[in-house]
């Protein structure tokens, strides 16, 4: 007879069920993404359920947040691909393939009757080997400063070669290469502002110092404005009212209602001139600023702009070293930003301030132009992930090759490693080692090349010693990647290895799915 | 011998690219997409051209808008496949661009499709098609300004356009529209026209000559204050005093704005309270000042740039140094609509006017939009000074010029490039087509004159045969097509990458 354990609608899914499962559900998830791996990787229209609107990509980490899953293993890829985004910002796809296919091989390791825990063994001892290896082929050129930067132009120009910047990565290389170099070692990409317009092509782009808001500059100003003084606020600049409910005046005539509006202009004239008597020529708000105050300011000859968004005052603030301000009591305590020159320009058909000579000098500004949204959209991902990854390497400076070459490489390490294993271990890295195979192999494979001919290339390329030896994906043919420059970073492979090896692990041990009863919502 | 002498790889490589098969799903995909965008490029074909047909447009509201305009006609399509979407976006992104050549570039681009189609269907890869066209459009664009004119002096177009500037922002152009009489009343205005018509509800002024003319953001009308408020009122004198008090008021503000010798008036909408009351006209009726009232508030920098003075926020800061003058301000009745000019405005900024005229409201939109794309191409000419010859010319000679390159190609890409360069045919097969001619013999004749060298030949839809078309004067501005064929191109390739839909949240 059946007992109920669990409550209503909660289910279990035990052993060999649970198991299959989270095989299923992460292999899928691999195969969806797989097919947008490396140069030749296609892209993937996701479709908003809700909207309808569409996006165009082939970031694995877009594509992977953006779909429903009601599988717990296949949560498991989409979360270590966030953490490979915010981590190093590329590899997004990588790490949830390599995943994929360790799950894969550890499904025909359980079905050859081998214990989870023993595979999860072999793939610690492989895992190791094979970042041991990454480590040791991990070539350091920070010394050198022309070379150094010979380094992150590769790094830019492999990351964007799978995105749809392909045709213009030189091009786009470079640009993030200046931008990268510009913040002096600094991480923080929040200096470095993407502006995105529609229209034009894409080697329209340009990387543009200083910093550009998207507003314009306020009725009856000056549309340029040298050696500014600029004072960011967030402040209500219409009447201040008071803020009990229910409060009222009582008046006997239209002359003292007259006299009251009399008052609330005076107390915002006394406001704009205590803003003036910051000695500012430049007054930016985040909310409105209305015609009176306005053509006050305007009469003061101080430059306005209005409603700048929270982003756009938070930005400014940080790359002209002001204070965001409400209260404007004690103009010796707040610091204003400082900047060379204000001016208004057009991009497209829009009109936006430009504010150039900044304080803080690593700021700048890349305006991606393209011909759909969801181009430039995509562009923006992709130049995103192409600075996250060099601001990275600025910091970690090894570098290894790309092209499939630091997977082989691994694998290569790690077949010798298998070789020194006792007992069914030894097994488990050996499949580890096919796994890190697989890479290229899907490289080749989405290219349209006869992968398992090029692979096998390649293995014996490595086993040969030749180390630098990876798939040239324009010609598919074996090649050098050293001489053909394909690198990438030290820190994005070691993190692909790491995160991919460690969930497929925590996949692997799972035995047992428990599902809670799903929370019951009122209809409304 | 010189095929068998061909490298190694090279032979390998296309052996293994012969045998690429790719998986059912993606080709579905990729082929439901191109149904899709060559739908939209159907839609839209038949007005490419002089001879373009219109479309009839019915709006969920149940408007009609009447158009040729290849964007206004895609905006309005409702389109549910995100291919389609993209190519609605692509000729919206040419507007942006290059304000024309909107229909040219989706007409392009469904062209472009059809090629790639072919050429999947021979088991190509699609990265490898999407390549060539990148390279082809590249080598496009480099040949079309083989055929660019000198430049031709353009300084003189258009009264915005200092020999300097680079682009014309064409908010500084304002198109008003005014039903009543046909299109050929349409006309550039010497000073500034008004969307408004002065109120003449208490009986003011119509015409003021020598006018000093003030734009005010505050409200002629009784009081009231931001805070909630309530007038007690305990017996009836002081009701009178509350309606004196209030006049008194209101005639203190006009009398203000007399004394600054202002005599016409522009006021802005305000959404809190009305912007003007019968009592003040009354008064500004009496002191003979015109009013016009309703401006919106993003009118405001458009009107005291080209007028020439300031707004004036507060009754206080109303001064005579902030009016700008006009010999004239008059309303007039123009071929059935009333209309507000204003001419010889002192101190003018760079701003132009132009007055619209139509029968309904359907021809004028379409006017506008027209306008609208005419005052593009000629910005086109602004940001790169270069003209090229329309009429089909430039397609075909690139076409001619790239198939020749293809000849020296070998591979993958030369197919590519082949393909590439039939279908820019598209143009000049569409043109002849809609203007009723037979597409084969006039493309095929064009093609022959052009490799008899003359450059210039191109389809005169209006005689119906090919001839030198500079000649005519049928040119256009490089900037268009070469972000025509560049766009398109993006788009294509953008396409041809796709291999999977996701359903997202």
């Amino acid at each position: 007879m059946s007992m109920n354990i669990f409550g209503a609608e909660a289910t279990e899914e035990k052993a060999e069920n649970a198991r299959l499962s989270s095989f299923v559900g992460a292999l899928a998830l691999g195969d969806l993404v797989k097919s947008t791996l490396g140069p030749k990787g296609m892209n993937k229209i996701l479709q908003s359920g809700s909207t309808g609107d569409i996006n165009v990509t082939n970031d694995g980490a877009t594509i992977l947040k953006a779909i429903q899953l009601d599988n717990a293993a296949a949560k498991i890829l989409v979360n270590i691909s966030k953490v490979q985004d915010d981590e190093v910002g590329d590899g997004t796809t990588s790490v949830c393939v390599l995943a994929a296919e360790l799950l894969r091989e550890a499904e025909k390791l359980i079905a050859m009757k081998i214990h989870p825990q023993t595979i999860v063994e072999g793939f610690r001892i492989a895992s190791a080997a094979a970042l041991q290896a990454l480590e040791k082929a991990a070539i350091d050129n920070s010394a050198d400063p022309a070379q150094f930067r010979q380094d992150l132009f590769n790094i830019a120009r492999t990351t964007l070669s799978s995105k749809v910047l392909s045709q213009d990565k030189e091009y786009f290389a470079n640009l993030a290469v200046d931008a990268v170099l510009r913040l002096k070692g600094s991480t923080d990409l929040d200096h470095i502002q993407i502006i995105k317009k529609v229209g034009e092509k894409l080697t329209d782009s340009y990387l543009d110092e200083g910093f550009i808001l998207d507003k314009t500059i306020g009725i009856n100003c000056p549309k340029r404005l040298e050696n500014a003084n600029i004072l960011i606020a967030n402040t209500s600049m219409d009447t201040d009212k008071i803020k009990i409910f229910g409060a009222r005046v009582k008046v006997d005539s239209t002359g003292k209602l007259a006299e009251l509006e009399r008052a609330e202009r005076e107390k915002m004239k006394a406001k704009v001139d205590a803003i003036a008597g910051h000695g500012i020529n430049c007054f930016v708000n985040r909310q409105l600023i209305y015609n009176y105050p306005e053509s006050l300011l305007a009469d003061k000859g101080i430059v306005t702009i209005e409603h700048a968004d929270f982003e756009g005052v938070e930005r400014l603030s940080l790359v002209t070293g002001g204070e965001i301000v409400s209260t404007f009591d004690r103009p010796d305590l707040v610091k204003l930003g400082r900047c060379e020159l204000i001016e208004e320009i057009m991009i497209g058909e829009d009109k936006l301030t430009k504010f150039s000579g900044v304080a803080a000098g690593e700021a700048c500004t890349v305006v991606l132009r393209g011909s759909t949204s969801q181009m430039v959209d995509e562009a923006e991902r992709s130049l995103h992930d192409a600075l996250s990854v060099l601001s990275q390497t600025v910091k970690e400076t090894r570098t290894v090759l790309g092209g499939g070459c630091a997977e082989m490489l691994m694998s290569v390490a790690v077949d010798n490693a298998a070789r020194t294993v006792t007992g069914k271990k030894a097994l488990a890295a050996e499949a580890f080692a096919h796994a890190l195979r697989q890479i290229p192999t899907i490289l080749a494979d989405n290219a349209g090349y006869d992968s398992s001919d090029l692979v096998m290339k390649l293995r014996a390329a490595h086993y040969e010693g030749r180390m630098d030896a990876g798939l040239d994906m324009n010609e598919g043919t074996i090649g050098s990647m050293k001489a053909l420059g394909v690198t990438e970073s030290y820190k994005l492979k070691r993190q692909v290895v790491i995160s991919a090896s460690e969930a497929a692990e925590m996949i692997i041990r799972v035995d047992d799915i428990l599902r809670a009863t799903p929370r019951r919502r009122e209809a409304v | 011998m010189a095929s068998a002498a061909a490298p190694a790889p090279q032979a390998a490589r296309l052996g293994a690219n012969t045998a690429f098969n790719d998986k059912g799903k993606p080709m579905e995909v990729r082929l439901s997409n191109m149904v899709a965008a060559k739908a939209i490029s159907d839609a839209v074909r038949t007005s490419l051209g002089p001879r373009g047909m219109d479309k009839m447009i019915q709006t969920p509201k149940g408007e009609l808008i009447i158009t040729n305009d290849g964007a206004t006609i895609l905006k309005s399509i409702q389109a549910l496949h995100p291919a389609a979407k993209m190519l609605v976006d692509l000729s919206a992104a040419q507007d942006v661009e290059a304000g024309d050549g909107t229909t040219s570039v989706v007409v392009l681009a469904g062209s472009f499709l059809g090629a790639a189609e072919k050429m999947l269907q021979k088991g190509m890869h699609p990265t490898i098609i999407a390549e060539s066209f990148l390279k082809a459009s590249a080598k496009a664009i480099v040949s079309q300004y083989s055929s660019t004119l000198a430049p031709i002096a353009v300084q003189a177009v258009t009264r915005l356009v200092t020999p300097t500037s680079s682009n014309v922002d064409l908010r500084d152009i304002r198109i008003v529209k005014k039903v009543g009489g046909t299109i050929e009343d349409t006309q550039l205005v010497d000073g500034v026209v008004l969307n408004q018509n002065v109120i003449i509800a208490a009986g003011g002024p119509t015409r003021i000559e020598k006018a000093k003319i003030g734009i005010i953001q505050f409200q002629l009308s009784a009081p009231k204050p931001d805070m909630d408020n309530t007038v007690v009122i305990n017996d009836y004198r002081q009701m009178d005093k509350v309606i004196k008090e209030g006049r008194q008021y209101l005639l203190n503000i006009c009398k203000k704005i007399k004394k600054a010798n202002c005599n016409v008036l522009l006021i802005q909408k305000s959404i809190l309270r009305d912007a003007v009351d019968d009592t003040s006209l009354t008064f500004l009726k009496r002191l003979n000042i015109l009013v016009v009232k309703d401006v919106e508030r993003d009118e405001i920098e458009f009107l005291s740039k080209s007028l020439g003075c300031k707004p004036v926020a507060d009754i206080e800061a109303f001064t005579e140094d902030k009016l700008g003058y006009a010999d004239v301000v008059e309303e007039t009745n123009h071929a059935g609509a009333k209309v507000v000019r204003v001419s010889g405005v002192k101190n003018r900024g760079r701003t132009v006017s132009v007055l619209a005229m139509g029968s309904n409201n359907l021809v004028l939109e379409e006017c506008e939009r027209s306008l609208h794309d005419a005052l593009c191409v000629v910005r086109c000419l602004v940001k790169k000074r270069a003209l090229i010859a329309g009429g089909g010319a430039p397609e075909i000679h690139v076409s001619r010029l790239l198939s020749q390159y293809a000849q020296s190609l070998k591979g993958m890409e030369a197919y590519c490039f082949q393909a590439y360069a039939d279908a820019l045919e598209v143009i000049p097969t569409t043109l002849a087509e809609n203007a009723g001619l037979n597409p084969i013999a006039i493309v095929t004749e064009l093609r022959n004159r052009h490799a008899m060298g003359e450059r210039n030949a191109g389809i005169n839809v209006r005689k119906g045969l090919i001839s030198n078309i500079l000649e005519e004067d049928v040119v256009q501005p490089l900037l268009v097509s070469t972000s025509a064929v560049e766009l398109a191109t993006e788009t294509v390739c953008l396409l041809l990458k796709i291999d999977d839909y996701v359903q997202s949240r």
